[in-house]
């Protein structure tokens, strides 16, 4: 049985149109990720699954029961965080999981062996206000929150945003190991870099999955050689390089610029050689190019290109 | 049993949320006290320099002896002499006098020989305490002035037999400018209950729910098997406790500091007091349903609820006084009726059967609030 369905759902706020026709599934002990820009309607999806609102059209169903008509169960069932830390600032970080324990008819004591691994992080902390904690720390103890009921499937609204590269490679370390204790996670971030680290994601743009798959397959899809390019002048260098006609889109990466080539069966050597000559033609010499295998980001960035063009 | 200990947490939580924050809890204890005692202190200032204007149409021995008793007091001081009403008004205008005192002419003269004679006191209304206080005082001067010529004209009269003994009166007429009903100081007590209690339970009630909405804790919450409108009533009840709290802290004040007496039934005045609280209470809970920024609430219940609370209840201005058009619109407003019932009850001492059709308005008022807020609430963002 799939533990969350999604069909079509559609919805929008007065004019603008946050999703236009989402359908995905997640199965029992998956971790599904769905990775977009602020604003591509990531939000939305979490708050209809998570019965906080209501699609305009489509359905949705959760463990099996509808999102519409069953909500109530459904919210015994389910974890949640927000996107945006939702804990009481002025209680102290056990007077929070006390509370979320307490809401949802539990102890912390009885469930503590469910948020251990997580809490240990926290514990020395445990008289602190939740206001006065670090952003990972925060997301820690959120998750602790959410966690403590012993959910069936979690909802992660973008639980790395604003936290230190240390903590959100602990963080992502937990939820696999969540995930490998049987719990269904659905989690969205607009890092590239986390997406490789699900089972399967879903890659949103305007409301829209442009894609759904593993990571690997979404990665095996992009099949347009593709060079890193790195010289002076970057700004100059990548409306240069988006000029040669055989270059299909260029965009920049960190320090260097990714380039996909329109013909697929190029070799990376002779793509290389087509680059440096059309670059030196406009005055770039010293430029270093090399081919890369492509990450997600690239394959994001592909198919945004290909629905414009389309 | 789970369900009532999920609510007492929920309780406690929210004890925790006041008791954590000092600025709330400010507004809720130390501002109803600091009311009531700056009420008190101006109601309590003693009269010092009043500035009397003169208006002296006989000029002769009585006048001349009154106005000495007058100008020999601590409480007043003789600021113009003036010759019509024009001019009496004039140094009202420029502030040169708080009350004017008129002796009509020849007035010694219909003392003695008539046996009456007037005086007219004009006090300005709208500085209400001094304005009653110049008036009780000045009659007080005058009377003892009375006194004393009359004991005067007995011991003259002493041993004769002379049957044309006419006693003496001198008619104290007073008139208030500006506020001729002249209502009691008292009524700012219960003025001040309404206030507060509209304050503590609608607009903190209203406020603390629209946090939760605001900071995505709501979210939180919804998304839990805990039924929402218990959530919303979990919140209200620690405003209720402080509310009763306050209750008790305003009584005694007023008792014991301010020496206002409640003359009627205690257990009445608590009950309708509980009632108002119940009907503030759910008009926070209706406002923080339509609202979802603190900002708006409390420009809500600042605007909607407290300044008509303050303008249209008969807490400043005597209603009787207002136009026909906002006499109507008064009666939309419940601290109106809770104030009214404070006044019969508290003040004027009188049973519950007089205040009963305010008690049940306010009941009316608790419906359709309450009912409302059912209906607007909902179980989603």
């Amino acid at each position: 049985m799939n533990y969350v369905e999604a069909d079509s759902l559609c919805k929008s706020y007065g004019r603008n149109t946050a999703l236009r026709g989402v359908s995905f599934d997640v199965a029992e002990g998956e971790l599904f990720g769905i990775i977009g820009p602020d604003g591509a309607g990531k939000t939305s999806i979490f708050r209809i699954l998570t019965t906080l609102i209501l699609p305009d059209s489509g359905s949705g169903k959760v463990l099996g029961l509808d999102i519409i008509g069953d909500y109530r169960e459904i919210r015994r069932h389910i974890g949640y965080m927000p996107g945006r830390f939702s804990l009481y600032q002025d209680l102290s970080v056990e007077e929070n999981l006390r509370f979320f324990a307490t809401l949802f008819g539990t102890t912390i004591e009885e469930n503590y062996h469910l948020v251990k691994d997580i809490y240990r992080y926290i514990e020395p902390f445990a008289d602190r206000k939740a206001g006065a904690l670090s952003g990972g720390m925060k997301q820690k103890l959120a998750l602790c929150c959410a966690l403590i009921h012993k959910p069936e499937v979690l909802f992660l609204d973008e639980p790395t945003t604003g936290v230190d590269p240390v903590s959100r490679k602990e963080f992502w370390n937990m939820l696999k190991r969540l995930r490998d204790s049987g719990l269904s996670i659905i989690v969205s971030t607009p890092y590239m870099d986390e997406a490789t680290l699900c089972d399967r994601i879903a890659l949103i743009k305007n409301g829209k999955f442009m894609d759904t798959d593993t990571p690997q397959g979404i990665i095996g899809k992009f099949d347009f050689p593709l060079l890193a390019v790195n010289g002076p002048g970057m700004p100059a260098l990548l409306r240069a390089t988006r000029e040669i006609p055989q270059v299909l889109s260029c965009y920049a990466f960190g320090n260097e610029h990714h380039v996909t080539m329109k013909d697929k069966g190029l070799s990376p050597d002779a793509a290389a050689l087509i680059i440096r000559t059309a670059l030196y033609a406009k005055g770039y010499g010293e430029v270093s190019i090399k081919a890369i295998e492509p990450n997600i980001e690239d394959c994001f960035m592909y198919f945004d290109t290909m629905e414009e063009k389309a | 049993m789970k369900d009532l200990k999920r609510f007492l947490s929920f309780v406690g939580k929210e004890f925790c949320h006041i008791l954590r924050d000092t600025r709330t809890l400010m507004v809720l204890i130390a501002m109803p006290v600091i009311m009531i005692v700056l009420f008190g202190f101006a109601l309590s200032t003693e009269l010092k320099d009043v500035k009397i204007a003169v208006c002296d149409l006989s000029k002769d021995a009585a006048s001349s002896e009154i106005m000495a008793k007058i100008s020999a007091s601590p409480y007043f001081k003789v600021s113009a002499y003036v010759n019509n009403a024009e001019e009496i008004n004039r140094a009202f205008l420029k502030g040169e006098a708080d009350a004017a005192i008129v002796f009509e002419d020849n007035f010694y003269q219909r003392v003695l020989h008539d046996g009456h004679a007037g005086i007219q006191i004009i006090a300005d209304g709208t500085n209400t305490n001094t304005g009653t206080m110049s008036v009780v005082y000045l009659s007080n001067i005058i009377g003892g002035f009375i006194r004393e010529l009359a004991e005067e004209r007995a011991m003259d009269m002493q041993g004769e037999t002379s049957a044309g003994n006419v006693p003496i009166r001198i008619d104290t007429s007073s008139h208030m400018l500006y506020n001729p009903q002249m209502k009691s100081a008292f009524n700012f007590v219960p003025g001040v209950m309404g206030m507060i209690f509209m304050l503590v339970s609608a607009m903190m009630t209203s406020v603390s729910i629209v946090r939760e909405k605001e900071r995505g804790t709501m979210e939180v919450l919804l998304v839990s098997p805990v039924k929402p409108f218990a959530v919303i009533l979990a919140k209200t009840i620690p405003y209720f406790v402080v509310s009763a709290f306050n209750l008790i802290v305003i009584i005694c004040l007023s008792v014991f500091l301010l020496k206002v007496p409640v003359s009627g039934s205690l257990l009445w005045l608590v009950a309708v007091t509980l009632l108002f609280i119940l009907v503030s209470l759910s008009i926070g809970i209706l406002i923080s349903t339509l609202v979802s920024k603190q900002e708006i609430a409390i420009l809500i219940s600042g605007v909607v609820l407290m300044l008509p609370t303050m303008l249209l209840s008969g807490m400043l201005f005597p209603i009787e006084s207002m136009p026909e058009a906002l006499q109507w619109f008064s009666c939309l407003i419940p601290a109106k009726w809770y104030i009214e019932s404070m006044k019969m009850i508290m003040i004027q001492g009188l049973g519950i059967r007089y205040c009963l059709e305010h008690v049940l308005i306010l009941c009316g008022f608790l419906a359709a609030t309450g009912g409302a807020s059912i209906i607007k609430f909902k179980d989603r963002l």
